[in-house]
Parts: structure tokens; sequence; C-alpha cells
């Protein structure tokens, strides 16, 4: 009996120690959307909050041509909850990036357009991303379409 | 029932085209307003006089009112800065700018006055000149035509100076302003010197200072102190214009008719200096000549030494020659009415002053005077004068005592 009290006496403080620290809350959301032009590399860079990235894997899923990525605006704002949501003209989705470990993963792909979007832009809203496209507004989480 | 219906359809269709008017992008109304700041910042730096900067004001006050229903998205947006401290900032900006304006005009109306004091010298002066010059020219020098030369030639110094003054006071002002921007200016502050520079009409000032003082130097017959007067200001005026003209340069930088009135005044003041040394020389030369003694021409220090000593040297040679009487008439008018009494003190210190003559060669024609004296009047004689003179006056006194002891014996 006493053997176990000593024994769960030094795992208490080991899971202790191993457990992890998370800071909560923590709005990661841009005030507003940004447009960046891409590179011959396809490279874009937000300087404002530090970010860049290539942008060719998205346009290779839209259009299944890497080459297209050349000098290219793609519009791009992160939400409070610390997605990117990414997408340009002639795109038919939206893709909503997550941070991964030198990468952005894609986290999920919104369906907006089949005809592919004409002039999209972003907002930042308190409980989601607003998405506009001419008449039609959308209105968007990491998970998908809540409201059109 | 059915109209019912028609209005409820007219509100709902309302409602949506009151969305989608609404529907704009956040990232657009950022860019528009950093677009219309932009504009009101470049407005502020090219504005030319107070009443552009009013009409700023009111666009500053409409981009304030336009925009504050998107405050929160630009405080958010306009980092480092936010909607208060960016319109604070274009304020502050525009208020600089009105006080240099504010700064333009008083100044404008205190050179008004003395653009309109100028005026009247330059016409003060230019009739004292004409004046001046007539009498010079008019064969009759009696004593009243002297005297009046020497009144209007007083009248046109202090005429002179006063003018003199005032353009250093215009320079002066000018420089005070050129301390406030010591780096290369911006393409409004050129404007703004331009504009100043131009109200002052100041290249003409300065050229036109020059001009009279040269004329001033050439018509006027001048006393040594006088020279030491005009070389003092010529200095100072000449230091100033070095200060300023390489700021001027950065003024009109692109602009050849402004470039090259700066190098002709740069050599109107090289011909300014010209003009004093060679009237300083010519001056010296003229008491020689009122005494009969031609020399060759100078210009220079080195030159003035070389034509007095050879003139010494000449006479030397001509003892004995040369009646002995006008020998010794010439060595006496040279030294002792000429040299040591009018050139050594009086024009001396003013030459070794403006650097116009070095102490050596000061030196060097008074060892050459020295020498004349001694072949003239030789030394060694004068010495045994003195000792023959002692002796005969004590064989005198000898003479005398032995005279009055005889006397007393007997």
């Amino acid at each position: 009996m006493k053997k176990s009290f000593l024994i769960v006496l030094l795992i208490i403080p080991l899971i202790a120690a191993c457990s992890t620290i998370v800071l909560q809350p923590v709005n990661f959301g841009w005030a507003i959307e940004n447009v960046l032009t891409s590179d011959a590399n396809g490279m874009v860079e937000e300087q404002r909050h530090a970010i860049s990235f290539n942008i060719t894997p998205l346009f290779q899923a839209e259009f299944g041509d890497s080459v297209k990525a050349d000098s290219k605006e793609i519009r791009i704002i992160c939400s409070t909850d610390g997605f990117y949501f990414v997408t340009s003209k002639t795109f038919k989705n939206v893709y909503v990036l997550a941070p991964a470990e030198n990468s952005l993963k894609v986290d999920n792909k919104i369906l907006i357009n089949e005809q592919g979007l004409l002039s999209p832009v972003f907002n930042q809203r308190d409980t989601h991303i607003e998405l506009i496209d001419g008449a039609n507004i959308y209105k968007l989480t990491s998970k998908g379409i809540t409201v059109k | 029932m059915r109209t019912l219906k028609l209005i409820s359809a007219s509100i709902l269709f309302l409602l949506i085209a009151v969305n989608i008017i609404n529907a704009q992008s956040d990232f657009d109304k950022v860019q528009n307003f950093k677009t219309k700041y932009k504009q009101i910042e470049e407005s502020i730096k090219n504005a030319s006089d107070l009443n552009q900067c009013f009409d700023i004001e009111n666009e500053i006050i409409k981009l304030k009112g336009d925009f504050t229903a998107d405050k929160k998205l630009l405080d958010n947006s306009l980092y480092p800065l936010n909607f208060d401290s960016s319109i604070d900032k274009l304020v502050s900006a525009l208020e600089t700018r009105k006080g240099d304006f504010t700064q333009i005009t008083e100044l404008k109306e205190e050179v008004s006055g003395l653009k309109e004091k100028i005026t009247v010298l330059d016409k003060q002066n230019y009739a004292l000149l004409e004046q001046i010059k007539d009498l010079d020219a008019g064969r009759r020098k009696d004593a009243a035509t002297i005297e009046s030369l020497r009144k209007l030639t007083d009248q046109l110094r202090s005429s002179l100076r006063k003018r003199d003054e005032l353009v250093v006071g215009i320079i002066d002002s000018l420089l005070a302003e050129f301390v406030n921007h010591p780096f290369t200016l911006n393409e409004a502050e050129r404007i703004s010197f331009d504009k100043k520079i131009e109200y002052n009409n100041l290249f003409y000032n300065v050229e036109r200072t020059i001009s009279d003082n040269i004329e001033f130097i050439t018509v006027t017959k001048l006393e040594p102190d006088d020279f030491a007067d005009i070389k003092e200001k010529y200095s100072s005026f000449s230091k100033m214009w070095k200060q300023i003209g390489p700021r001027l340069g950065d003024v009109y930088l692109n602009r050849a008719e402004k470039t090259a009135a700066i190098e002709r005044i740069d050599s109107r003041f090289g011909q300014w200096n010209y003009a004093i040394n060679s009237q300083m020389w010519r001056s010296i030369n003229s008491l020689f000549l009122e005494k009969n003694i031609k020399l060759l021409s100078y210009n220079s220090g080195s030159e003035f030494t070389e034509r007095v000593t050879g003139f010494i040297e000449d006479e030397i040679k001509n003892i004995g020659v040369k009646k002995s009487e006008e020998s010794e008439n010439m060595y006496y008018t040279f030294a002792d009415t000429l040299w040591f009494e009018k050139i050594q003190p009086e024009w001396v210190p003013v030459l070794i002053e403006n650097r116009m003559l070095e102490e050596a060669q000061k030196d060097t024609i008074e060892a050459r005077i020295a020498n004349w004296k001694a072949q003239i009047v030789p030394e060694g004689l004068a010495w045994w004068i003195y000792i023959i003179g002692i002796v005969v006056l004590i064989l005198i006194i000898l003479g005398i005592t032995s005279v009055l002891k005889k006397k007393q014996v007997s």
C-alpha cells in the first residue's frame, strides 16, 4: 500500500510538468484582407503580419497549371481563430489554410461558384469572414459557408 | 391584400439593394482613406499661400467626416497610426505650413519697407555719383569745388552704407532661414526659398551693391582710413556671400540662369577686391607723383617693393653724377616728406593688415632708405665732426680757464 502511494506521489509532479500550457483567448484576426501579387516563382509576401508563402499549389489545384501562378493577385485574410482564407479572381473555391510546421496546410476547400469568382473581397467580421463577390455575400468560417 | 404584397416586395427589394450598395471591401475603404490622406499630404507640401492652406483645412475636415463611420476599421488598419492620430498628423503638418506662410507674410511686410528704402537710396546714390563725376571732370578745382566734392563724397559714403546695411539685412534674414533647413532642400522648400529670393530681388541687390561700391572707390579720392573701412566692408560682405552662395546653389540646382547669376556675382566679388586694391596702389602712387617721383606702375606688394627699391638704387647710383644738392633734396623728399611722414604711418599699416604688403617687404624698403641716407650723409664723417666739435669745445673751455687763472694770479 505504502509502495503504491509513493509511486502515485512521484507520478503526479511528472504529469503536471508534461502538461501543455495554453493561452486563451487569442485573436488572430486581421483587421482587413490583403491583396498580394505573386512573383515569378509564385511567392507572395504580406509585410505587416510578416508572412510569405508560395501560392503555386493553389493555382495548380484550381487550374491544374502551376505556370498560372506567376504575377497573380490573391486576396488573403486571417480569421480570428487563426485560419487563412485565400482566393482569387476566377477561383471556384476559397481555401482555408492552417499553419503547420514550415508550411500552410489546406484545412478546408469551400466551393463558392462553379463558374469562378468575378471580383472577390474578404471582410473581417466578429463571428465570421465575409466574402463579397459582386452582388453575392457569403458568411464563411473554417468549416464552410454558414449563410449565403 | 395584393397592395400589401407589393409594398412588402418593394421593401424587401430596397433592403437587398441597400445591402448590395453597402457591400464594400474594407480593404478598399482603407485604401481609399490612404489615397485621400496622401493627396492631402502632398497638397500641404505644395501649398504656395495661406489661402491654399485654408482649402486644405476643409479637405481634412471632409476626410474626417467621410470616414468617421469606419473609425474602428481604420484604427485597426492604419498601423502604426490610427484614425485620430492620422487626422492629427495632417492637422499638425498643415499648422506648420501655415506658420511658414505667416512668417513669410511678416517678412514680406518688413522687406517691403526695405525695398522702398533701397530704391530711394539707389536713386540718391546714382545722382550723387553723377554730381561727383561732373565736379571731378571740371577743370576748375577751386576751394569751393573741392569742398563740394568732399561734401558729396561724405553724403554718398553715408548713403552707400545705409543701402549696404539693408542688403546685409536681407541676406541675414535668408541665412537665418537656411539655418533652419540644414539639409538638402526638398522641392517645396526650394519653391518657398525661390519666392523669398525673388521677392527680395536678392541677385539684383547684391550685384548693385558691388557695382556702386566699385564706382564709389573709382570716382572718389579716398584716404587710408576710408580704404580700411572699405576693405572691412568687402571682407564681411564676401564672407556672407560665401556662406549663402552654396545654399543658393542648392535652391537653384536645376536652373541654369540662376546658377550663372550666382557665378557672375562670385566673379563680381573678385572684381570688387581688385578695384579696391588697384585704387589703393593708385592713391599711394599719386603721392609720389605729387612730388615728381615717377615709379613704374605696380599692383601688388612685391611689385611696389621692387619699384621703390629700384628707384632708391637708381638714386644711389646717381650720387656724384647729379648735383649733390639735387641728390640730397630727392632723399629728403622721398624719405622724410613721403615715406616716414605719409606712407609708413598712414598707408603701410592698412596694406599690411590687408595682406597687400608683408612686414619683410617694408623692412627691405626701409633698409634701402637707410643705405641711401648713409650715402647722402655719410655716417663716418658725421662721427668725426662730433669728435672734432667736442675736442674744440674742450680746448675752448681749457683756454678760458687758463686765462681766468692767469688773471687771478696777476
